[in-house]
């Protein structure tokens, strides 16, 4: 065994140094799954992106950027694409308004907060999946609950047949998408305002100041990178959401639902068109990209500090 | 006085809408639990059930093949659970431990990799999956399952184990433990927590999945729950006093589990952003 004693911080790094040897041996099973099963795969699907398939996904022969150029002449996918461009922007705007305003209803000391705190995180505690067939009993127009509650309450006299309308199917996948997503926030939130220190407020409190200039002037610039950090977050997992809008309309009626992810599902597995479907692969795969870059790059950055 | 009294009531009727709001389909997968069949499809509906029908949770056993799917979600979970601890204690020590050329660049690409849809891969993991003749079986799932969480159990347990100070390990080493014993008898016991909720997290996301189960699985009694679950939904005949009933069977485990583990979780997430 190595009894190398100089203090870590002291030794050299090299790649043929007993520490390195150590430190990749360990590392060897998991970096041969991973890209057995995850960065071979990824090139795979690059290569299909380059080659015309037949109906079981074979490569039939080399079309270069053939695929990417049916995509591109596809009006279709570029509404999908707008799609998960609006999708995204929306819920996640939403989900940092929420989140932000349950994150401050749930800073104030009362009793019970830590009982509503615990059942606030149980739309994200809860198995996604199961929650969208859940919405979809709930959105039923002849039985379901929901618009029953909204007619009675009065809120809504007249409430649309949810699922069954390009429009209203879109905005009732994007509320159930939205309402995955607010446990996050809040929670995210309330970790950040909980570490603001109160003799800010305090001294802020002396100098006159109203609740709105305290929330201007002290919240929100502490509470800026956690915001940062999580809408980055909240917008990686809201593009990626596949199971909400699969279970709850398969992309329907008539794809008007679909954004890329499922798109691109729907296209290999519904359509058998593997080709186009892993062009449409690498192009979400460079968008996914881009963002967990900044995400990774802002997270080692606060890391640091 | 009475201004505070009437702040604290109107924090009270918030939170009251909010939870409202956020605990909606729960109550409803409860009252429809709760109905017996005529009940259920009556139109209008209603919230409180006339009769309740506790029978429900019982007979769903043995209406639909709900153990089945409980073990099957069970054997991928655990599995899945099982090999992501081996494969990443031993990564995450020697990114969080070791000094090696590309340690920085393999920690920030693990960060990145977790973000990737499953999506992207799934038509060529499809393939390769069918060359190895593994379709429609459970390991396929174990695998794909210990794939996607790798990484973030990776990036978690390398949070924890960066924690400890290296004095601690330096000191056993110097007294002659092995590196191997540092890892058992140091690092890990102190780092149980993390390791707990690296178990956890692996569970529950692999509890969870659908989409690889819903490409890879035909055979009905290979489901785990939620494409059992899902199978059922998209029947003629859905009977939803049912679904409701074994829904709640199938969500109540995790949410369990996810509250044990929730603040670390949002810690692993956010990183430096939250302090202390």
């Amino acid at each position: 065994m190595n009894k190398d004693l100089t203090p870590y911080s002291k030794r050299k790094t090299t790649f043929w140094s007993t520490e390195s040897m150590l430190a990749y041996l360990l590392l060897l099973p998991c970096m041969a799954i991973l890209i057995a099963f995850m960065f071979y795969p990824i090139v795979y699907v690059f290569l299909m992106s380059m080659y015309k398939t037949n109906r079981i996904g074979m490569l039939v022969r080399f079309i270069g950027t053939g695929n990417f150029r049916t995509l591109f002449n596809t009006r279709e996918f570029w509404e999908v694409t707008i799609r998960s461009v609006i999708w995204t922007v929306l819920a996640v705007s939403v989900k940092t308004l929420v989140g932000l305003a349950i994150a401050l209803l749930l800073n104030v000391d009362f009793k019970g907060r830590k009982l509503a705190r615990t059942l606030v995180i149980l739309p994200w505690a809860s198995s996604v999946p199961v929650s969208a067939m859940l919405w979809q009993w709930t959105y039923n127009y002849d039985f379901g609950l929901l618009n029953y509650t909204l007619k009675i309450t009065g809120l809504w006299k007249n409430p649309p047949h949810w699922l069954g309308y390009p429009l209203s199917a879109f905005f009732a996948n994007l509320y159930v998408d939205i309402w995955i997503g607010i446990p996050f926030m809040a929670l995210v939130f309330l970790a950040g305002l909980q570490s603001i220190p109160p003799n800010l407020y305090e001294a802020a409190q002396v100098d006159g100041t109203n609740l709105w200039q305290k929330f201007y002037y002290i919240t929100l610039p502490l509470l800026k990178p956690v915001l940062l950090i999580a809408t980055l977050l909240s917008s990686l997992w809201t593009f990626n959401d596949f199971n909400v809008i699969y279970i709850l309309t398969k992309g329907g009626p008539v794809n008007s639902t679909d954004i890329l992810i499922t798109f691109i599902y729907k296209y290999a597995f519904t359509f058998l068109k593997f080709g186009p479907a892993s062009a449409m692969a690498v192009v979400t795969f460079a968008i996914l990209l881009v963002l967990s870059l900044i995400y990774a790059r802002f997270y080692f950055k606060i890391e640091r500090e | 006085m009475k201004q505070k009294n009437r702040g604290k009531i109107v924090i009270y009727i918030l939170t009251i809408i909010v939870l409202l709001i956020l605990l909606f389909p729960f109550f409803v997968a409860l009252s429809t639990a709760l109905k017996p069949l005529k009940e259920v499809y009556t139109s209008p509906p209603h919230w409180i059930p006339h009769k309740l029908w506790w029978r429900n949770f019982t007979d769903v056993w043995i209406k639909y093949p709900l153990a089945q799917y409980f073990v099957n979600s069970f054997i991928i979970a655990s599995g899945a659970t099982v090999f992501n601890i081996i494969l990443c204690i031993p990564a995450a020590y020697a990114v969080s431990r070791l000094k090696f050329y590309g340690r920085r660049t393999l920690l920030f690409s693990f960060l990145v990799v977790q973000m990737f849809s499953p999506i992207i891969v799934v038509i060529s993991l499809f393939k390769i999956f069918a060359k190895l003749g593994l379709v429609d079986t459970l390991s396929s799932l174990i695998i794909v399952n210990t794939v996607f969480t790798l990484a973030f159990s990776i990036w978690m347990l390398n949070g924890y184990f960066s924690t400890i100070p290296i004095e601690i390990e330096e000191a056993a080493l110097i007294d002659g433990c092995t590196r191997l014993k540092t890892i058992t008898r140091i690092i890990l016991p102190i780092a149980l927590p993390g390791v707990v909720t690296t178990l956890i997290y692996t569970f529950i996301t692999a509890w969870n999945e659908f989409m690889f189960a819903l490409t890879l699985i035909n055979t009905a009694a290979k489901r785990p729950l939620t494409l059992g679950l899902y199978d059922l939904v998209g029947r003629w005949e859905v009977q939803w006093q049912y679904l409701t009933a074994a829904s709640l069977f199938a969500i109540a485990p995790v949410i369990i589990l996810f509250i044990l583990i929730e603040k670390q979780l949002v810690k692993g997430l956010a990183g430096g952003a939250i302090k202390g």
